[in-house]
């Protein structure tokens, strides 16, 4: 453990957590708030630029240019583009390796456990697979999804057109920003930020609503949908949260990452006889996985398909060091990010273990498995073989920290596109005419990632979400928003007492919570169908509808990227804390003022969970006087 | 008395001393939004280097025998000899920049945008205990303590 081992923990929304960590002795991040707390004015405004031996060179009045004569409009354009680029080639990763398993699963004639939604998703595509088998119509599917992937830069993806509402498609060619191949993409925005080349800070965020449409179109929306092929449509349920859903008498595995379909084989492989044998050899009474992050978002929106394995969702990012410090997680399988490198000394003390089936997210004490779709049943006896091997030798050591009373057993899920049509009877008339009626005041999808600046773990993104539903605005969430809301209690349907007086009633009649938890950060793209959905319900396009976009407490790349396509679909987008550009008086008007003539959307910085509430409302009611609704 | 205390080999050079100082002088709250490329923003201190290639913080020292005090002729420059503090009443300045000329330490500068006050450190007076440049060293290398003499 660390020698500056602070004693003073940051706060959290979640006041049981932020006991139970104050309590820990071990350092976590919450510990280490308070010494990283100073920090640099220029990374803070993004004028410092290290692209060159010259640098790294700072904007201050009395220098107001690098060596190299950028400027601080194109210095911020460059790392701001380099950052969405990084961030979009994570979510891109993340649909090649689905569209690749799904691929793989249509050729070995696999489990495929949601052909609905496969005949959804070929209409959706327009993709012809009249008298095809569901593994013929998955393999045209996943072809088409990779064909755009590895499209050059000057060719546009096919896809695009199907998957974007009309309106939006229309204005983006307008506006000649439709992108090429998604991986081509990122490769020319890294190349255009590199030393010397673009210095345009207008074209740079341009690109970067190309890298959000690609995000988003790809890596988001096309991500869940796959993976509802593979895995099984989310239903509406019940289920519990929180670490109250570790169960030390189960060999417990904590799941990190994104990337539902790589566990497909191994979630299966859990109530396999040999491995139900193996965990009761070992003193067990099975294997359990524990879900944590957004991997564990999607196990819990899938749970109606995994109740045999799978209790629920433990809690967001900043928390996967309290689940592993309660002693009773045995090992740690990671797939992609949000994976902590805290977790490694945790690991480390407590006997964890560590194994890593995707390379690109390699943990440094983990253990690398070759886990490609060939290979996955070797190399899942291997993990649970190890697994158990830890299991074993570690618990008769490790001292258990159980929080049973943290979290609830009460929180909504299971919400996507298809659910919650489905809930309202197959049509969004009933929502429509909520919103129309204004029990409904407005829509706001409070996204995105947890953080630990500003207030504290989850503080603002709880806050703002209450303020917003005691003024009548529904929520919808997605991403690690979602894993501080729910332990909060506020996807719980008692949350409804919390609401403003008319969306009380709404939730008191259908029985449901006044925020609805859609999973995973990629279920943003889940978000963004239901917004064209009702658009075109409505005859209108997106950014006319009473919607705004919310990412409190956004915390790295790949949010920016998210970001990036909420401006391209014309959203108001909140922050609570701003994305290294304000030392950009072009890329400020851009993002914040001239994006409204451009896409319709806007970029919104507060802080303060009130204000932040109030200015959202104004532009929920705005948008309803536009619509003659007020 | 309190005093800035300077230890230049904690300095890394982050200059955000200098960012601290421009923040705490505009007027709003926050570093977003501190447009560092404004004519209109100006540091109280600075981050040199000596030939060796040594950060050197330079602050306002707040001088025991205070030239820039010593040789205002309008009283606008005074040593509080409660606080130790050498104070500036823009109001009462002439704009003669005798106290430029005479700061042993080059730290005292007339203001860049219209050239009629001086730039000068009030320990942020108005920002509770510590200065901000104080507040905001990551590395420790500035740090107020009580000093015996004046």
């Amino acid at each position: 453990m660390s020698q500056r081992f602070s004693c003073v923990t940051c706060a959290s929304a979640d006041k049981p957590l932020e006991r139970f960590i104050g309590d820990l002795p071990m350092e976590t991040s919450f510990h280490r708030v308070e010494s990283q707390e100073i920090k640099c004015g220029f990374g803070l405004d993004g004028v410092c630029c290290r692209l060159c031996a010259n640098g790294p060179c700072r904007i201050t009045p009395d220098s107001p240019k690098g060596v190299c004569g950028a400027n601080a409009d194109t210095i911020v354009g460059r790392n701001f583009l380099r950052a969405v680029a990084a961030g979009s080639g994570c979510y891109i990763h993340v649909i090649e390796n689905t569209a690749r398993n799904l691929k793989s699963t249509a050729l070995a004639k696999g489990e495929l456990k949601g052909s609905k939604a496969l005949d959804k998703l070929c209409a959706m595509l327009g993709i012809d697979v009249s008298g095809q088998d569901i593994y013929a119509k998955a393999l045209k599917v996943a072809d088409a999804v990779l064909d755009d992937l590895y499209k050059p830069l000057f060719e546009k993806m096919t896809l695009t057109e199907n998957l974007a509402y009309k309106p939006r498609f229309d204005r983006w060619q307008e506006l000649g920003i439709l992108p090429g191949g998604a991986k081509s993409e990122i490769v020319a925005g890294l190349v255009k930020t590199s030393t010397n080349l673009n210095s345009d800070p207008v074209d740079m965020l341009l690109h970067c609503l190309r890298l959000g449409i690609s995000t988003g179109l790809y890596g988001l929306t096309l991500t869940n949908l796959l993976n509802d092929v593979i895995l099984g449509e989310p239903e509406i349920r019940i289920a519990p949260v929180g670490l109250r859903v570790i169960d030390p008498e189960y060999i417990n595995i904590m799941l990190t990452g994104h990337q539902h379909s790589m566990i497909a084989y191994l979630q299966e492989y859990i109530t396999s006889d040999a491995a139900i044998q193996q965990a009761k050899a070992a003193g067990a009474k099975g294997f359990k996985l524990v879900g944590c992050t957004c991997v564990g978002q999607d196990l819990q929106v899938r749970g109606a398909h995994c109740t045999a394995f799978y209790d629920g969702h433990a809690g967001n990012n900043f928390t996967s060091e309290a689940i592993l410090a309660t002693g009773a997680i045995d090992a740690v399988i990671t797939e992609f990010n949000c994976t902590l490198p805290g977790i490694e000394p945790i690991c480390d003390a407590l006997q964890i273990k560590q194994i890593c089936i995707d390379t690109i997210a390699k943990k440094a004490n983990a253990d690398v498995v070759d886990y490609s779709f060939d290979k996955r049943p070797e190399a899942t006896v291997q993990i649970f073989n190890e697994v158990a091997a830890a299991y074993k030798a570690r618990r008769k050591d490790v001292e258990l920290r159980l929080l049973p009373e943290h979290g609830n057993d009460s929180t909504l899920t299971g919400l996507s596109e298809s659910s919650l049509k489905g809930f309202l009877g197959d049509t969004w008339m009933p929502l429509i005419e909520l919103i129309a009626g204004g029990q409904i005041k407005g829509l706001a999808a409070v996204v995105g990632c947890s953080n630990l600046t500003g207030e504290g773990h989850d503080v603002l993104t709880v806050k703002l979400t209450e303020e917003l539903i005691k003024k009548d605005i529904l929520v919808l969430t997605a991403g690690c928003s979602s894993g501080g809301i729910e332990n909060c209690g506020l996807m719980s349907p008692d949350a409804a007492e919390l609401a403003g007086p008319n969306l009380k009633a709404v939730c008191q009649k259908l029985g449901i919570p006044p925020v609805l938890n859609f999973g995973p950060c990629l279920a943003i793209g889940r978000l963004e169908i239901i917004a064209g959905e009702i658009a075109q319900a409505l005859n209108i396009d997106i950014p006319q509808l009473p919607l705004v976009l919310s990412a409190p407490q956004w915390l790295e790349e790949q949010a920016l990227a998210d970001g990036a396509f909420g401006l391209a679909l014309g959203l108001p987008l909140h922050l609570g804390l701003p994305p290294f550009v304000t030392g950009s008086p072009i890329a400020v008007q851009v993002l914040c003022k001239d994006m409204i003539e451009l896409t319709g959307g806007q970029v919104l910085i507060n802080g303060d969970a009130a204000e932040s509430a109030n200015l959202l409302e104004h532009i929920i009611i705005q948008k309803r006087k536009g619509l003659n609704l007020e | 008395m309190r005093r800035i205390l300077i230890d230049s080999e904690k300095c890394l050079g982050c200059k955000n001393c200098s960012i601290a100082c421009m923040q705490s002088h505009r007027g709003e709250d926050g570093v977003a939004g501190l447009n560092l490329s404004s004519q209109e923003l100006e540091s109280r201190n600075t981050v040199l280097m000596n030939s060796k290639k040594q950060y050197k913080p330079l602050f306002c020292r707040h001088c025991s025998k205070p030239g820039c005090a010593k040789s205002c002729m309008s009283g606008a420059m005074v040593k509080n000899p409660e606080t130790g503090l050498v104070e500036y009443d823009y109001e009462k300045c002439a704009a003669c920049f005798m106290c430029v000329m005479n700061c042993p330490f080059g730290v005292l500068k007339p203001d860049r945008a219209s050239g009629t006050y001086v730039v000068k450190c009030d320990f942020c007076a108005d920002k509770g205990s510590n200065p901000e440049c104080v507040k905001n060293c990551p590395t420790g290398a500035i740090k107020v303590e009580e000093v015996t003499t004046v």
